[in-house]
């Protein structure tokens, strides 16, 4: 039957970019917070050189990160409305608990980290792994209770977003502990045996990620008609490039092929799969949020 | 609420009247008419669908806010405490039936709660009270003996997105399937 609409009503949208960008801030902090805890918490020696940068970088992300929903929302303002009228239904009020205790659960570890106090960073290092699982995990729940929209609408999300969390996590790892042994060390040397251990953990977690993007790509293709559609719009529409060749040729596919073939295994490649990388998560959380409430619903 | 689409012309009352009640800013509806045409002129017919919030059993948008901004009501009637928004926009990304706005000048959400302003006072709704069809329906479905019941009990019935599960209370009678799922028709072309 020919159909057309002459005439609808869409209203602004939702999200839009600044909260992909939120998201995108919390993944590289809680990235890079689980991979400072490897050594210090998990006793993996060889990655203790990049306790105190992961710290670091996950405190001053996930303080940057709550301005940018302060942005977002019409009155920033009422921001104290989070934590008096709670609604423990909502997404958003579990976020709101997380995103205080966070960033102080770090600054407590990164505390203990600098003054060499080896068994509380151990413990708070444990503490903040919970913590920072949730803090992200959080963020996947929050699309996922928006039911009307397929693309979100996904028990994968949660566990989709811790994914490419750690992956963005560990690409940035790589690049700033480079920018730091190059330029801010005392002998200026960059630990070689390092950089390509963070490269090949690099790869695996890509294989990961590109499992569960597939494996939700798979269920949306066969399920119902609005899942359908969704799949339709990033595999063959609108956002087809960006999801297919942006975020997952160039953002994960060619990385992994530079980090995992042997003969490519050098310094040089590394720095451009994780540079790779960090732009590919970022598209993948833009698709995610704007993709996901671009279909109009009625 | 019942609208019965056999009876509307598409005359777009409705959404003015319910402009000018709740004083909506330019830009942005309460309520509107959605307007389909199905076939091919001369062969075709137009299909009208008046839109305003379902008021929802199990609103969706109440339980994602994260400050118990929206709230139902005990009479059903699912509203926005305009004092305790925050304007996170969480509830427009939840709605499935997007009838939720920021409103542009107040950075707060809001939407169609059935000028329950006017039903606290005894009188219809807006809407019901200017359509020039008598096309819309408002009444206390607790009351088996109101009209909008016997109606609902006469009559073959029908709600806009039933496998959501949010259990909606604006009801239809000779809904279309094709003037609600049209968006999907127009984006698979």
């Amino acid at each position: 039957m020919d159909t057309q609409i002459l005439y609808n009503i869409f209203h602004q949208d939702a999200f839009g970019l600044n909260i992909a960008i939120y998201f995108y801030l919390t993944g590289l902090s809680a990235g890079s917070f689980i991979l400072s805890t490897l050594a210090y918490s998990f006793g993996m020696d060889q990655y203790k050189s990049i306790g105190k940068v992961g710290v670091v970088l996950a405190t001053v992300l996930l303080v940057i990160a709550p301005f940018f929903l302060l942005i977002h929302i019409g009155m920033p303002h009422r921001a104290w409305h989070l934590f008096v009228y709670l609604n423990m239904a909502s997404p958003i009020t579990w976020g709101s608990f997380l995103l205080v205790l966070y960033p102080i659960n770090c600054i407590i570890y990164g505390y203990f980290m600098f003054k060499g106090h080896i068994k509380l960073t151990r413990i708070f290092g444990l503490i903040g792994i919970p913590l920072a699982i949730s803090v992200h995990g959080y963020t996947g729940f929050i699309l996922a209770f928006g039911k009307a929209r397929a693309l979100w609408n996904t028990a994968i999300m949660p566990i989709l977003f811790l994914a490419s969390a750690i992956v963005s996590g560990i690409a940035l790892m790589i690049l700033v502990c480079i920018i730091k042994d190059r330029f801010f060390s005392k002998e200026k040397k960059i630990n070689q045996e390092l950089i390509l251990n963070l490269g090949k953990l690099l790869a695996w977690m890509i294989v990961f990620d590109l499992f569960l993007v597939g494996s939700d790509l798979i269920v949306l293709a066969i399920s119902h008609s609005d899942a359908q559609a969704a799949a339709h719009l990033i595999l063959s529409g609108k956002f087809s490039i960006l999801f297919l060749l942006v975020e997952n040729l160039l953002g994960k596919i060619l990385p992994f092929i530079l980090l995992a073939v042997p003969g490519f295994r050098r310094l040089t490649t590394v720095i451009i799969a994780s540079i790779l990388v960090i732009f590919g998560i970022f598209f993948m959380r833009y698709i995610v949020v704007v993709g996901g409430e671009f279909l109009p619903l009625l | 609420m019942l609208i019965d689409l056999r009876k509307c012309i598409g005359c777009n009352t409705c959404a003015v009247v319910c402009k000018s009640e709740n004083d909506v800013p330019l830009g942005v509806w309460r309520s509107w008419v959605k307007r389909v045409e199905k076939g091919k002129y001369p062969h075709s017919k137009e299909y009208f669908l008046p839109i305003v919030c379902n008021n929802c059993e199990n609103p969706i948008c109440v339980t994602v806010c994260p400050v118990n901004a929206s709230i139902k009501r005990p009479d059903g009637i699912v509203y926005i405490d305009p004092h305790r928004c925050i304007g996170c926009r969480y509830c427009m990304a939840a709605c499935p039936y997007g009838v939720r706005y920021i409103n542009p000048i107040k950075k707060i959400a809001e939407k169609c709660y059935w000028c329950f302003h006017r039903v606290d006072a005894g009188l219809k709704p807006a809407c019901v009270l200017a359509c020039l069809a008598g096309a819309i329906m408002f009444g206390d479905l607790n009351n088996p003996k109101s009209d909008i019941s016997k109606a609902l009990a006469k009559n073959a019935i029908q709600v806009i997105k039933p496998e959501i599960g949010t259990e909606p209370h604006t009801f239809y009678i000779g809904l279309d399937i094709e003037a609600v799922e049209a968006i999907k028709i127009e984006e698979e072309k």
